[in-house]
């Protein structure tokens, strides 16, 4: 018995054999499917990866190099509006404006503080926007005519060099006296006890009785604080407090704090406005820790003569038409006399003319009237690119937001000075913003490469304003003529392979072994035999002008239709083959039925073959139409033109695409083009999903229709 | 040949006067090289059912086809020797097999509803055929004929595919029946239904068959016995080449055997 049970067991395994075959052969199974998952995970990560590299390059900082500095721009407009108005008396000498004041009651000017006070007998100052210029008022900000000036040092070299330790600390304290004998206002109490805490703090130095200084100081920055630094160096080595020299540059506040920031053998900077961060962030990186001490407020009075009876206040409305625009006193207030303006202003180099115009206008084109905007844009380009401008949209018609972008453009014609990844701008942001800071006339800016005028603008030489539109244009005008020649021929011949032909045949034979073959034909050997067959000697059809609506540039043949027609021919296979498919998918059953009831083929195909077997033949219409719109190759050997600037006007126009100008902005060694090529990936990836979307949207919605 | 020749005529000595639906004459079919049936000769009388009976791959269903020129959509078949149907061979070069299988109708082994609603099912056959009548009262017609119009009749717009397998079958078979056929091919018809839905077909191919000629393959001989009036007993040879052995009344065949292998398969002894 027992014999007889193990005879016919024999052959299995048993007991602990038969345990370690089932845990053998579970372990197989869950090696194979970590496997699997492993094979899934590495292809996600990839996708991933390239997307995330792709959207990397696709955003990120950008420092923009304007050829004309947007701020100066609008400054030597103001400047050159009032210096240009008649009867307008610049001079260099304050005294000399002010004297010419007080002589003319029509006269009107501005000068100095400290000058004003000089003759404050003869001249009257006026209020602006109902705020007259005094200690209180211009430390507040509310004068319209005011900042506040400053001078910048750091905690290291206020803690290890002594004399600039000393420096700062005299300075201080005699600033305010110095500043009201230039001519600005003092910045009160409390500042001054602020700012000497805050050089104790750096310096560790207290005390009323400082030593002597001595060694050597560079001072640099601003045209206007600088004469407050002169005097309060020349009144310490006037009294021996200092032994040695300082030497005091005026070479303006933006300059002042580059220098700052790069080059440890500047000591101190004279500003006449606030360190922004992305200057702190420059002088950070160099180790440096700037430290502000506001010494001084400058206010600008607005003065006319004392024998003036009529003018006791402006607005700051007034004071532009009276500086830019209006020659008689009557034309700002009809119950002024009828009397020209005589305008003294400061000369154009002095910094006292451009804080008076950045004050009044503004600094940023933004600021601007349209008015203004339009003059500045006209008064900046040529002649010959006015017409153009006109001849597109009238300028008169643009609004401000458009004329400031065409003043960009047109005059500005920023540059990429130096651009980042998105990663590195989310990462590497203080430096980033350092290195910008560090490069003159540059302003940084987030871009998004992706973005409407991207979408919107022809290919261009200059990568801020070179877009896809042209390359869309073609890459759909392209895929069109490719779906229209494979779609119908693709699905008919599938019909006839699988519904009519008997598949015995010579001709069948060949045919069938032919498609499946050309399915796996390099894509490249159909661009040779769309040059051999479209371009060369279907030439004359293909370029149009055997239907005489050619243009003579495209006279070789290397058009959208030969384009289209080779990436037709390219995709015809997809078609097919995933036609057949579909169409061999549906039960036979189906057609018996039909053919029972006295149905012809004919009928049996359109009724029930065709519907049946739609979602899959659309499926491969998909794939056949994004394969399409993402081939490069056999475009290139058909000949794209990868500059094309002007939208194809036809199908017999020249052509380029998405793919092909990706590849083109690839191939160039400027970074932007690795920006823009990334940006263009992107738009042909949105709208590949896009037109899969659709057409899996329309293939669901048809499909639910038959069933 | 000799036994061929032999039943044809004792089949048109049991019915001398019964009127012929369609008759083969010394049918041969053929795919490639391969002869799947010889010499089959067989006389279908006018509202009758007839069944084919026999072993696997004896060739009936490749019989029943060849009545409506089915075998004509297999590219490699190739069909010998005459089929006469009202007076005309339908294998003559002038017949077009798209008018045969309109007046020749046939219901599948599987339900093959069309992916349509109840409705489309039947009304586009009648269509395609060029029918101008009421539509609406050729379906409620034909459902009816089938027995399936109290089953469906709510529920016309759904899809054919919603009824059950038996459903199905009927939906089928008013689907043949809309077209106005003369005769109806029904290769296995119960085959893939329960006793139940086939016991419904069977009842209603009894109705049927006051005005239509039925002709059904079955793998089932008490189905042959219940339900038809003749009955055609075929095997295959050596050659794997099927032939008709027996052919005569049901009553006859099933319990008067003249063939020596029609008994022993009848009463189970191969097959």
């Amino acid at each position: 018995m027992a014999v007889e049970t193990q005879q016919s067991k024999v052959g299995y395994p048993e007991g602990r054999a038969f345990e370690r075959f089932l845990r053998w052969r579970k372990q197989l199974g869950a090696l194979w499917g970590t496997l699997f998952f492993l094979s899934t995970l590495i292809g996600m990560v990839v996708l991933v990866v390239l997307v995330a590299d792709i959207v990397d390059g696709a955003f990120g900082y950008v420092a923009l190099e304007y050829r004309v500095d947007p701020e100066s721009l609008v400054l030597d407009y103001h400047k050159n509006q009032m210096v240009s108005m008649p009867k307008t008396l610049p001079s260099e000498e304050d005294v000399v404006l002010v004297d010419g004041i007080a002589q003319r009651p029509a006269a009107i000017g501005f000068v100095g503080y400290a000058y004003y006070q000089q003759k404050a007998d003869s001249v009257r100052v006026l209020s602006v926007d109902g705020v007259l210029p005094d200690e209180a008022t211009v430390a507040e900000g509310r004068y319209p005519l005011a900042r506040p000036l400053f001078l910048y040092a750091d905690a290291k070299t206020l803690a290890s060099k002594a004399e600039a330790a000393l420096f700062v600390g005299e300075y201080l304290r005699r600033v305010d006296e110095v500043a009201a004998s230039v001519g600005y206002f003092p910045a009160g109490e409390s500042v001054r006890t602020e700012n000497l805490a805050a050089w104790t703090r750096a310096s560790g130095l207290s005390g009323e009785s400082l030593p002597v200084a001595q060694g050597e100081l560079s001072v640099t920055g601003s045209s206007t604080v600088a004469p407050i630094t002169q005097r309060v160096a020349d009144s310490l080595v006037a009294d021996n407090r200092f032994v040695g020299q300082v030497q005091v540059e005026s070479i303006g506040t933006d300059a002042g704090f580059r220098r700052f920031c790069a080059d440890l053998g500047v000591d101190l900077v004279d500003a006449s406005r606030p360190m922004q961060s992305v200057e702190r962030a420059a002088c950070l990186q160099l180790g440096r820790a700037p430290i502000e001490f506001q010494i001084a407020n400058d206010g600008l009075p607005v003065i006319v003569s004392s024998q003036n009876e009529f003018v006791r206040e402006l607005t700051r409305a007034q004071l532009q038409q009276i500086f830019t625009s209006a020659t008689r006193w009557n034309e700002i207030d009809p119950s002024w006399p009828d009397q020209d303006i005589f305008r003294f202003i400061p000369g154009v180099d002095s910094g006292t003319l451009d804080f008076f115009v950045t004050a009044l206008f503004g600094s940023s084109l933004a600021e601007q009237s349209t008015p203004v905007l339009l003059d500045i844009l006209t008064s900046n380009i040529s002649a010959g690119r006015l017409r153009a401008l006109e001849a597109q949209r009238p300028l008169a018609e643009l609004s401000k937001t458009e004329l400031v972008e065409r003043i960009e453009t047109e005059v500005l014609r920023p540059q990429v000075a130096a651009s980042w990844s998105l990663t590195d701008s989310l990462l590497r942001r203080t430096e980033i913003e350092a290195a910008a800071a560090a490069m003159p006339g540059t302003a940084l800016i987030f871009k998004s490469w992706v973005n409407w005028e991207f979408l919107t603008s022809p290919q261009s030489s200059d990568p801020l304003h070179a877009g896809v539109r042209t390359a869309i244009f073609g890459s759909l005008l392209v895929t069109l003529v490719a779906f229209l020649l494979a779609v119908p021929l693709g699905i008919a011949a599938a019909i006839y392979l699988e519904e009519y032909s008997s598949g015995k045949s010579w001709f069948d034979r060949v045919v069938e072994t032919n498609i499946n073959n050309l399915a796996g034909v390099p894509s490249i050997i159909y661009g040779m035999l769309g040059l051999a067959v479209f371009v060369r000697f279907l030439g004359p059809l293909t370029s149009g002008l055997a239907f005489g609506v050619g243009d003579p540039s495209t006279a070789n043949g290397r058009t959208i239709v030969s384009a289209g027609l080779t990436l037709g021919l390219l995709v015809l296979p997809l078609v097919i083959i995933n036609g057949r498919e579909a169409i061999r998918a549906v039960p036979r059953g189906i057609r018996e039925g039909s053919f029972g009831l006295g149905a012809t083929r004919w009928q049996t195909v359109w009724s029930h073959v065709l519907p049946n077997a739609i979602t899959g033949i659309l499926t491969g219409v998909i794939l056949a139409v994004s394969r399409a719109f993402g081939e490069t190759a056999p475009l290139i050997v058909v000949g794209a033109s990868t500059f094309v600037v002007v939208d194809p006007n036809g199908l017999f126009a020249k052509f380029t695409s998405l793919p092909v100008q990706i590849y083109q902005w690839t191939s160039r060694p400027q970074p932007e083009f690795q920006h823009l090529a990334a940006a263009a990936i992107v738009v042909l990836l949105l709208l590949l999903v896009s037109l899969n979307a659709l057409a899996i949207w329309l293939r669901n919605r048809y499909s639910r229709r038959v069933i | 040949m000799s036994i061929s020749l032999a039943v044809s005529s004792s089949s048109s000595i049991e019915s001398p006067q019964a009127r012929i639906a369609v008759e083969s004459r010394n049918l041969r079919v053929f795919y490639g090289k391969f002869m799947a049936v010889r010499d089959i000769n067989l006389q279908v009388e006018e509202c009758k059912i007839t069944a084919l009976i026999g072993p696997s791959g004896c060739g009936k269903s490749t019989v029943l086809r060849a009545f409506n020129r089915m075998n004509d959509l297999v590219p490699v078949a190739r069909t010998e020797g005459e089929i006469l149907f009202q007076g005309k061979n339908i294998y003559d070069p002038d017949v077009d097999a798209v008018e045969v299988r309109r007046r020749v109708g046939m219901v599948f082994q599987k339900p093959n509803p069309f992916p349509k609603s109840i409705y489309e099912n039947i009304a586009w056959g009648a269509r395609i055929n060029g029918f101008k009548g009421d539509m609406d009262q050729l379906v409620e017609e034909s459902l009816r004929g089938a027995a399936l119009w109290d089953e469906v009749k709510d529920k016309l717009k759904q899809s054919g595919y919603s009824l059950s397998g038996g459903q199905q079958q009927r939906l089928c078979i008013a689907r043949t029946i809309a077209v106005k056929p003369d005769i109806i091919l029904m290769d296995e018809p119960c085959s893939a239904l329960d006793p139940i839905a086939t016991l419904r077909i069977e009842e209603l191919m009894r109705e049927l068959v006051n005005q239509y000629t039925i002709i059904i393959v079955t793998h089932n001989m008490q189905q042959a016995a219940r339900v038809a009036d003749y009955t055609a007993f075929f095997m295959v040879d050596d050659t794997r080449t099927g032939y008709l052995v027996e052919y005569g009344r049901s009553d006859q065949i099933f319990m008067r055997p003249k063939d020596k292998r029609t008994e022993d398969y009848i009463t189970g002894r191969f097959g």
